[in-house]
């Protein structure tokens, strides 16, 4: 296993010249593209617009417009189905983990990158290797584990195993990025006088700071989505984080008839944070999910 | 290595590079003897957290699929009878046969679309902007896709909404049973195939350009500058896009869970089921009495599945590495 990283990086590329032949083949491919991303982007304004609107005109005219902006699916959500609680759960575990994780992983990520050791190497690939087990596989020794030091369903239980199961992502992109930053910054500071944690924490993370968020930032987001680990550790509701709120919600739906625009409202909570987030940070996060990934 | 070291215990750490200079070495020392002080407070915290939630369990489960467990009460040693017994169960290798198929079926699919799409955009017009739409639906959550397919195919949504006008009074009873899992292939490959055209960008940018100037020199056809420049100098991408399908595709759960707002009793029907979502339902579905060991062993299986699958396309997709 050859593990030659390179950190997300921001260069810019020339234009390149254009190249295409113009085949009429190329142009059908132009049009499905566009017609491929047109459908992405209807799609999410379309689930935000039938959030505004009640359950019967959604189904008597599913492309119409809301009438008015009102947030009654919104607050019914929000009070009746509790998705106050979820939401607020999943933004603190999601918030408390990934930060935990990245404060934890950061230091580790930075020895491992820049000390070249036989040692070194081999606890790189031992943190790597986890990316290759698949979750169901630790779902039931957790939930053993955790329920002996009552840790189920218990919101610090869900931190500490979202911790554990993101070191070895968050280590592979971190080894990766700090891999990619100029030794002679850690020389000038050694000679400078600067001990070696010094070093890290003056010198080395400001220059990191970049890398950093997207790895803070892309665990955030996988911790917002995480279902099956917080099906399995959380059983009551007012612990619920969103993914299963969301779960529980459409299964009493199947007894109390469908709610829609309730349903509507519930997914604009999952998903416009995320967006949010995506505007804000977008290349960063692209880059790190790809770049860090395919190289 | 280790002979050397229990004689000399004093020189053990710089005895291979002792001889040539000895100042320099005493300097080496130093510097080194202080860095592995540092490696306890910097790798530690992580390590520990890594081994005790990650590492144990999955020895655990190792373990408690060599047994028979019901959660609580006793541990009976059963060997392998839980692997044997997975292979004669129907329900097992239906699963498994899913997942198997997201992986196949789902992944060829994906890949062709993907590095389609990839060609296009690479000189397209508004490629950045297109680019970052597609990658979105990467970062949602599967769930909100099995939701919204409930309502796009349900018997008055909008699907059928849609195809009134064409004529279409009797649709397809789309959310049957024995429907539901094409659909999720369907809908799955509509997710992930913009995250894995931004991977292959990725690599079809770093190609330089010169290289198609050449082409254009050379008078390589569209066909040949494929061939010759562009798959040679993007495979490694596509053994990483690969392996990372293959991952992420075993632990595929959620959108099998709710997908078409699942049945009443909160479990999908054992069509659509995958090895994921079996080793979820017999250890916590409360219908039957939980078995961990089946379930572990279920999941064991689907670690082996990876390993195997991994060090195969990596021994496949292994070609000389082109620097460029």
């Amino acid at each position: 296993m050859s593990l030659s990283l390179r950190a997300p990086s921001l260069r810019r590329r020339p234009s390149r010249p254009s190249l295409s032949g113009g085949g009429p083949l190329r142009a059908v491919g132009i049009v499905l593209l566009w017609l491929f991303v047109a459908l992405n982007v209807a799609g999410l304004v379309w689930v935000v617009f039938q959030s505004f609107r009640d359950t019967r005109s959604i189904l008597s005219s599913p492309f119409g417009l809301p009438d008015s902006w009102s947030f009654e699916n919104f607050s019914t959500a929000w009070k009746v189905s509790d998705f106050a609680t979820a939401t607020f759960n999943s933004v603190s575990v999601a918030v408390i983990s990934s930060v935990v994780t990245v404060a934890l992983a950061a230091p580790a990520a930075y020895y491992l990158s820049r000390h070249e050791s036989r040692l070194n190497r081999n606890l790189t690939l031992f943190f790597i290797l986890g990316l290759g087990v698949p979750v169901q596989v630790i779902l039931i020794p957790l939930f053993v584990m955790l329920n002996q030091v009552s840790l189920t369903n218990s919101l610090i239980g869900l931190n500490l195993v979202y911790i554990g199961i993101s070191m070895p992502f968050t280590v592979f992109l971190l080894t990766g990025f700090f891999r990619s930053l100029p030794a002679e910054l850690e020389e000038a500071a050694a000679l400078d006088g600067a001990s070696p944690i010094g070093t890290f924490l003056r010198v080395m993370l400001p220059v990191a700071k970049g890398g950093i968020l997207t790895a803070f930032v892309l665990q955030l987001i996988s911790h917002w989505n995480e279902t099956l680990l917080a099906l399995t550790l959380l059983q009551s509701t007012d612990k619920y984080t969103l993914p299963v709120a969301l779960i529980s919600f459409v299964q009493q739906q199947t007894y109390s008839g469908a709610d829609w625009g309730g349903l509507f409202a519930g997914l604009c909570i999952v998903i416009l944070p995320l967006l949010a987030v995506y505007l804000w940070l977008g290349r960063k996060l692209s880059e790190g999910l790809t770049l860090g990934m395919g190289k | 290595m280790s002979v050397e070291a229990r004689e000399r215990p004093s020189d053990a750490v710089n005895a291979p590079r002792s001889k040539p200079r000895k100042r320099g070495r005493e300097t080496n020392g130093t510097l080194s003897q202080q860095r592995r002080k540092l490696l306890i407070p910097f790798v530690g915290p992580a390590l520990t957290f890594y081994v005790v939630l990650f590492i144990i369990p999955t020895g655990a489960a190792v373990w408690i699929s060599l047994h028979n467990w019901a959660g609580s009460g006793p541990m009976t040693w059963t060997g392998l009878s839980n692997y044997t017994a997975l292979f004669q169960d129907e329900l097992f290798k239906k699963s498994l046969w899913n997942t198997l198929l997201l992986l196949v079926v789902v992944g060829v699919v994906m890949f062709v679309l993907s590095f389609a799409m990839t060609l296009v955009l690479r000189d397209m017009a508004g490629r950045k902007i297109a680019r970052s739409i597609i990658f979105f639906p990467h970062l949602i959550n599967a769930l909100v896709y099995g939701v919204l397919a409930g309502f796009l195919f349900n018997p008055g949504g909008l699907v059928n909404t849609l195809l009134k006008p064409f004529g279409v009074t009797e649709p397809p009873q789309w959310l049957a049973q024995d429907n539901l899992f094409p659909l999720i292939m369907l809908t799955l490959t509509f997710m992930t195939t913009g995250y894995y055209t931004t991977i292959l960008m990725a690599g079809v940018d770093r190609i330089p350009p010169y290289y198609y100037e050449d082409c254009a020199m050379a008078g390589a056809n569209a066909w040949q500058r494929l061939r010759y420049v562009i798959l040679p100098l993007t495979w490694d991408v596509f053994g990483v896009c690969a392996v990372l399908w293959t991952i992420s595709s075993v632990k595929i759960f959620e959108i099998v869970w709710i997908f078409g707002g699942s049945s009443g009793s909160g479990i999908p029907p054992t069509q659509t089921w995958t090895a994921a979502v079996y080793t979820y339902a017999t250890a916590f579905s409360g219908e039957s009495l939980p078995a961990y060991g089946a379930a572990t062993a279920s999941a064991i299986i689907s670690l082996a599945l990876v390993t195997v699958l991994v060090v195969l396309i990596r021994r496949v997709m292994r070609r000389d590495v082109i620097e460029f």
